[in-house]
């Protein structure tokens, strides 16, 4: 009935479903039943059974075809079962062999004998189809099984062919405690069937040095010697032993020759000591052989972040004093201050008192090591009220132009005032007054002790060394009420490029306001000059009202801040989220911009480039509502990259730079190591009691006869749509209308 | 330029102002620090103190009640950076001074109590090595203090020191200094400086470059 119903096929068992919509079937009927019973009148049902029944049948099969039958056969059957290939495509997978053709290409041949085999490839992951091209990184061969058995679970295959050089960046042998590699079975599946191991690749066939790996942590502490450890490898080149080569940001910093061992292995350190914060690229090269396979892996760089501990802290005073007690105080309460205090307690002067040395505690002034030897390891160098000439003698010159050259170099000093300093310490006309932030050689009278209080300029109202307040006018009121000095050293006025902070609310010199406190940009480093030796009044005098002594302690941290120029305490930053990235990846650069008063500074415009091996890219963007402009650098180039930034305010006031440097690795990961790994891929077949198929070799994979898989068939039959419905109902419906006209009827 | 001033009390206290006038004399002879040789009587509610951080107290008798406002300047001035030698003139253990002495730093910092110096602390050490602290007397010899962070700010002698450094107007010795005699009036001196170089440089001669220096000489042990 059904073969006839829908004109032919194969439906062994089954059954049938109704799939119309339930509102389209009663909508049909409902119009059947209307037609019927209009076809009923007006005459009587007498001699027309026939035609009624015709036209029954008509609308009968009109509600079955709103119901739309369908005929649902199911079954299954059994195949034999698959093969499967599993193509290593990661870099190192595209490295030529030396009889010039790539390991890919070699792998392609291993296809071309398994035609039938579904396909896939992997490097970190398994994925579907051949491989066009060897660039997957990260080459997980354990995790390629993994997926394939997730991929088949339930179903046996008749053969897994791997293919691959054997380099695995996922952990297939673990190293021993006895220094041997072992595979580690918890890494492998249970596979769906009998693997065979076909590697690609003769072993140690392919002449390479590289640079495998750099150790040094991400963090290192200024002037705190670390270790760069470096691994250098090589492979079917006869060496016993390479020169490696340090540099820092281009620089070179150092070389070691490195001995290779039996295995072909070589180590070698080198001591750093930083000199300077900030972020630095290291990078570590090898010469690279004339038939080096893989040039590219001949050199890898670290970018290292250089962070203080603490600021060393060198104070030099002339006269035990309040000014320095005061001082001391401060910065001995600073766990982030390392102190070196020198204070001169007995002068030539002091020499006729009839004191046995052996009665005094005194020691011997150790200038030379200060100021020659050890200059470079303090970050700050207070000269308080210090005269150079009786102690520096025939050295003044060359310790002072030490001096000078360290603040040009990145340091920070601070020239206090007092009756042995400026003019009164004959500092004129010597190397270090050409980097101070005054001008000194005043004729005559070179102090004024009349008392005063300083006002705050303009300069000094912007600049953070003078914000003892956020607020710009609660900053002025707290200035206008700290305690009166009790006078001044004289000079000439601000030396060029100095911005004065403070000045003298009466006294004038070359046209201006005396420089009380004065500060200048030289070179790298920062100096500061401030004429008084009654700063301490700010803390104790101003204690005596109730006030405590924070206006001094603010003063003074603010200062020291600002002088040693640590990088994250600028008004402009420049944070990169990573040191090191690989190429592909976006660095993503978050500059911070802030006002004189640290608030954030949002509508300013940050403006700077990106420098790279191959050139420069410009940018310029705006910061949000937070001071916060993020830079985004696709990461194409390899080698060390700098971004240098400066930004503007919205007024067009100039508010800093900055920069930073990364490193998009000179090294790629997959060609640390490109020699195919036999032992590797020899215990993975015996542990899987699989095959392995050495380099160059070939023979049938393992198959196995049993493994089949049942194909599970659904075969749906829609009844409605059969012709000979169709057929029916027409010819049903023609019938009924032809009975009707021979009974005259219209 | 530092100077002395002398905290006057109604009673019990002693002015000697010839003696610390001599004490900042030998000062400039001595060292490099700047000396104004003057000192001025304040009482120790006079907000002028805090133009003078080197105070002293001086007494041979027992000391009236301080005045609420008095203690709280003495303890602001002591512990925002000034500093308060106070000697007990009599020599007695056992002296009225000494009672209200203790009784007044107790009420001053009842948490910081007044104990003996170690023999190496910074004061014996600031200037001159000091093995023996003593006075125009000798009977106690060692010097007491209240810390305050890493500071003593306040620091006793019971055997009166300024009695060994007070003068005539004619410039000769007020008192005899004993058992010593003048080789103790010397000792005194030097302690007395060490006191005024110990209120500016605090522990400076604790520094390690000092201490290691000073061990290798063999001036320290």
């Amino acid at each position: 009935m059904m073969a006839w119903l829908t004109s032919g096929g194969n439906f062994a068992g089954g059954h049938l479903v109704w799939s119309g919509e339930a509102w389209v079937l009663a909508t049909v009927a409902t119009l059947v039943v209307i037609a019927l019973g209009l076809a009923t009148r007006p005459t009587p049902l007498a001699g027309r059974l026939g035609e009624l029944a015709a036209l029954a049948l008509a609308g009968l099969g009109l509600v079955l075809l709103a119901a739309r039958p369908t005929w649902l056969a199911e079954g299954e059957r059994t195949e034999p079962g698959r093969v499967v290939v599993l193509v290593d495509a990661s870099r190192s997978m595209g490295v030529t062999e030396p009889a010039g053709q790539t390991r890919l290409a070699l792998a392609r041949e291993v296809l071309a004998r398994l035609p039938d085999a579904e396909r896939f490839h992997f490097g970190g992951d398994l994925r579907p189809g051949e491989a066009l091209t060897a660039d997957l990184g990260a080459t997980d061969i354990a995790g390629a099984l993994q997926a394939l058995s997730r991929r088949y679970a339930g179903e046996a295959l008749a053969g897994i062919v791997l293919v691959t050089d054997g380099i695995d960046r996922g952990g297939l042998l673990r190293i021993e405690a006895d220094g041997r590699r072992r595979l580690d079975p918890s890494a492998l599946p249970e596979l769906p069937g009998p693997l065979t191991v076909v590697q690609i690749g003769e072993d140690r066939a392919v002449p390479d040095v590289a640079v495998v790996d750099v150790r040094a942590g991400a963090f290192a502490f200024l002037r705190a010697p670390f270790t760069i450890e470096v691994d250098v490898v090589r492979t079917a080149v006869d060496l016993a032993a390479t020169t490696v080569t340090l540099t820092r940001n281009g620089q070179a910093a150092g070389t070691r020759s490195a001995a290779f061992d039996q295995l072909g292995r070589g180590r070698v350190s080198f001591p750093v000591t930083p000199d300077a914060p900030g972020r630095f690229i290291y990078e570590v090269s090898v010469p690279a052989p004339p038939d080096d396979a893989v040039p590219g892996n001949n050199s890898m760089s670290r970018a290292i972040r250089v962070v203080r501990d603490r600021v060393r802290v060198l104070q030099v005073c002339g006269s035990p004093s309040m000014d320095q007690k005061f001082l001391r105080l401060f910065l001995k309460e600073d766990p982030g201050v390392d102190l070196v205090s020198f204070f001169i307690l007995r002068t030539m002067a002091d020499m006729g008192s009839d004191y046995a040395p052996q009665e005094l505690s005194l020691i011997e002034f150790p200038y030379r090591r200060l100021f020659a030897d050890d200059l470079a390891t303090f970050d700050l160098v207070i000269l308080q009220n210090f005269d150079h000439e009786p102690y520096f003698e025939r050295d003044s010159d060359r310790l002072l132009e030490n001096l000078a050259e360290y603040v040009k170099n990145g340091g920070a000093l601070a020239f206090l005032g007092g009756d042995r300093s400026f003019d009164l310490g004959e500092y004129a006309g010597t190397p270090l007054a050409e980097v101070l932030p005054i001008e000194l050689g005043i004729p005559g009278e070179s102090v004024d002790p009349a008392p005063f209080a300083p006002t705050l300029t303009a300069a000094g109202a912007r600049h953070p060394l003078t914000r003892l307040a956020a607020d710009g006018a609660e900053n002025q009121a707290l200035w206008g009420r700290l305690p009166v000095l009790d006078g001044t050293n004289l000079s000439l006025g601000p030396a060029d490029d100095a911005a004065v902070l403070l000045a003298h609310p009466s006294l004038t010199t070359g046209g201006g306001p005396l420089p009380i406190l004065a500060v200048r940009q030289v070179g790298l480093g920062r100096t500061m000059a401030l004429s008084v030796d009654s700063s301490w009044r700010w803390s104790f005098a101003e204690a005596s009202t109730g006030g405590g002594n924070q206006a001094y302690l603010r003063f003074w941290k603010s200062a020291m801040r600002w002088l040693v120029g640590d990088p994250d305490d600028q008004a402009v930053t420049i944070e990169v989220a990573r040191e090191n990235v690989e190429p592909g990846e976006v660095q993503k650069a978050v500059v911070r911009v802030r006002d004189a008063g640290f608030a954030p500074l949002p509508g300013a415009t940050v403006i700077g480039e990106v420098l790279g091996p191959r050139g420069r890219t410009p940018l310029s963007l705006p910061t949000d509502g937070q001071g916060l402009a993020t830079i985004e650098v696709p990461t194409a180039e390899r080698g060390a990259h700098r971004i240098k930034v400066r930004a503007v305010s919205a007024g067009g006031l100039q508010l800093g730079g900055a920069e930073t440097v990364y490193a998009v690795v000179t090294r790629d990961p997959e060609l640390d190591r490109i020699a195919p790994d036999s032992e590797a891929l020899q215990a993975l077949a015996t542990a899987t009691a699989g095959l392995y198929i050495a380099p160059g070799t070939w023979q049938a994979p393992l198959y196995d006869d049993a493994a089949a898989r049942v194909v599970r068939e659904r075969r749906e039959s829609p009844l409605w749509s059969a012709p000979l419905l169709g057929v029916f109902v027409a010819a049903m419906a023609s019938l009924g209308w032809w009975w009707r006209r021979r009974g005259g009827r219209r | 330029m530092i100077d002395v001033a002398e905290l006057q009390l109604a009673s019990g206290t002693v002015s000697r102002p010839d003696a610390w006038v001599r004490l900042l004399l030998e000062t400039v002879q001595t060292t490099s620090v700047e000396c104004n040789p003057r000192a001025v009587q304040l009482a120790p509610d006079d907000p002028e103190l805090f133009s003078h951080p080197f105070a002293v107290l001086v007494g041979d008798g027992e000391l009236p009640p301080v005045s609420d406002r008095a203690r709280e300047q003495l303890v602001r001035y002591l512990s925002y950076g000034g500093f308060l030698f106070v000697d007990d003139a009599t020599g007695d253990p056992e002296s009225g001074f000494d009672r209200s002495v203790r009784a007044l730093l107790g009420q001053l910092f009842p948490t910081r109590p007044l104990g003996v110096l170690s023999s190496d602390h910074s004061v014996y050490r600031s200037f001159f090595l000091i093995e023996r602290p003593v006075g125009r007397v000798a009977v106690h010899q060692v010097l007491a203090g209240v810390q305050l962070g890493s500071m003593h700010p306040v620091i006793y002698s019971q055997d009166d020191l300024s009695g060994a450094l007070d003068r005539r107007a004619d410039g000769m010795d007020r008192s005899a200094c004993v058992p010593g005699g003048e080789s103790q009036r010397r000792e005194a001196v030097k302690l007395g400086i060490n006191l005024l170089l110990y209120a500016l440089t605090s522990n400076y001669k604790h520094d390690q470059a000092h201490v290691r220096r000073l061990m290798e000489e063999g001036r320290i042990e």
